[in-house]
């Protein structure tokens, strides 16, 4: 399943986005609009990982768009943009999505990593609006990825959303 | 050397390990003279007076958790909210830049665990107009919180000495805070003892501590799957 989390106001690019999949024959996709949703930041109180695992302490939609990320297998975030980097509502979709993973440790190659809660995570790709250090944003992306045990499936600016869509599957 | 000091953290002062870290480093520049305010982000009654002080102080210094290998939501979403004017004042005037230090340390304890991290940070002293001072990179922090006493001496000790050299230069470019990281990756032998600690002992350590907080499931359960 393609996970898409706009969390942005701009509905056209999803609307466009919906149009390609289907154009492509893809079915198995979801769009969440998330801008109007309550979506906090997350707060670090680490009850996800030492009081109630897997589940986050703070009541919101999130939740929602965490239960769908479980069945993903490819994630992405369409964000708009701050000082050269994602905007705190883009950031928040990934600072809060530590209940996927667990207090146990590992070493994964020559790095330390978090043991996964669940078998499989998804991919992650990045669709960005305004502007940003794409560069900086693709090793970002990686590393995030790295985090629940995935990897990076690229990052775009919104023009070249159609670049995406050929990476979406 | 008077230093604006935020604590980036979103977590409640209380509790945040950057608040025990900031202790020690406030400690060290005292030591050498130095003065500063804190604030915390956590807190967003404070946020006017950080906005209100951030372009008339000389020295900023972000101290900051890593939050997904870059900064925290709640931290892009202050600095979101300072005032355009002034940023473009600074960026104008470039003899009165303000010099912005960070200190970032997070979880995971190799130094390399924090570059992604701290390569943005050099990207956003520039973008908020100010002059880079460098970055105090450490990892290891984690059980901060945790701890007390003795045990929490032992992970934030160090960073008093630290403390003492950005109260004496206004910034970390010092050799001393290079070296302060510690190994970017830890040897083989180290990994494997390290990863035996992780299925025994520390294993032991957490489940006793979710216990504590009264946690009533397995560690790794998976709730949405039920
Ligand atoms: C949402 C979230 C994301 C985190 N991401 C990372 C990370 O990418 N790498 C890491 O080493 N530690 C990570 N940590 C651990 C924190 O950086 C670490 O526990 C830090 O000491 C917390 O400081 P504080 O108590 O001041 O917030 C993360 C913690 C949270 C809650």
């Amino acid at each position: 399943m393609i996970l898409i989390i706009n969390t942005t106001a701009d509905t056209s690019i999803t609307s466009d986005l919906r149009e390609a999949l289907a154009g492509k024959g893809a079915t198995d996709f979801e769009i969440v609009e998330a801008a109007g949703m309550k979506i906090s930041h997350c707060v670090g109180c680490n009850f996800c990982w030492l009081k109630t695992p897997g589940i986050c302490s703070i009541k919101d939609d999130y939740e929602e768009i965490l239960k769908k990320m479980i069945t993903a297998d490819q994630l992405w975030v369409i964000s708009g943009t701050s000082l050269g980097f994602l905007d705190h509502k883009g950031k928040n979709i990934f600072d809060r999505i530590m209940p996927l993973v667990t207090m146990y440790l590992k070493f994964k190659g020559n790095q330390m990593r978090h043991v996964m809660r669940y078998k499989k995570n998804a991919d992650v790709g990045l669709i960005y609006e305004g502007e940003a250090d794409r560069a900086y944003l693709e090793r970002w992306n990686e590393r995030a990825a790295l985090n629940i045990g995935t990897k990076s499936l690229g990052v775009f600016p919104a023009e070249e959303w159609k670049e995406a869509v050929l990476c979406m599957h | 050397m008077h230093a604006l000091i935020i604590n980036g953290s979103p977590r409640v002062k209380k509790y945040s390990n950057t608040d025990k870290i900031l202790l020690k480093i406030t400690a060290g520049m005292e030591e050498s003279g130095a003065t500063y305010e804190q604030y915390e982000v956590s807190d967003r009654s404070q946020w006017p007076k950080i906005r209100e002080r951030f372009y008339l102080c000389d020295h900023i210094l972000i101290a900051l958790p890593l939050y997904v290998e870059c900064i925290p939501g709640l931290l892009i979403e202050f600095l979101e909210t300072l005032d355009a004017e002034r940023k473009a004042a600074a960026l104008e005037n470039s003899a009165k830049r303000p010099v912005m230090s960070f200190l970032l340390q997070s979880g995971f304890a190799e130094g390399v665990q924090l570059r992604c991290g701290e390569a943005y940070l050099e990207m956003l002293a520039d973008r908020l107009g100010c002059e880079y001072g460098g970055t105090l990179v450490k990892g290891d922090n984690f059980s901060i919180r945790l701890f007390e006493g003795e045990q929490r001496e032992k992970i934030t000790g160090a960073y008093q000495a630290m403390g003492k050299i950005y109260g004496r230069d206004g910034a970390f470019r010092d050799e001393a805070c290079r070296k302060f990281t510690g190994p970017e990756v830890f040897p083989l032998p180290v990994r494997l003892l390290v990863g035996t600690i992780f299925k025994t002992l520390a294993k032991k350590g957490f489940k006793d501590k979710a216990k504590e907080w009264g946690c009533t499931r397995p560690l790794d359960d998976k709730p949405y799957l039920q």
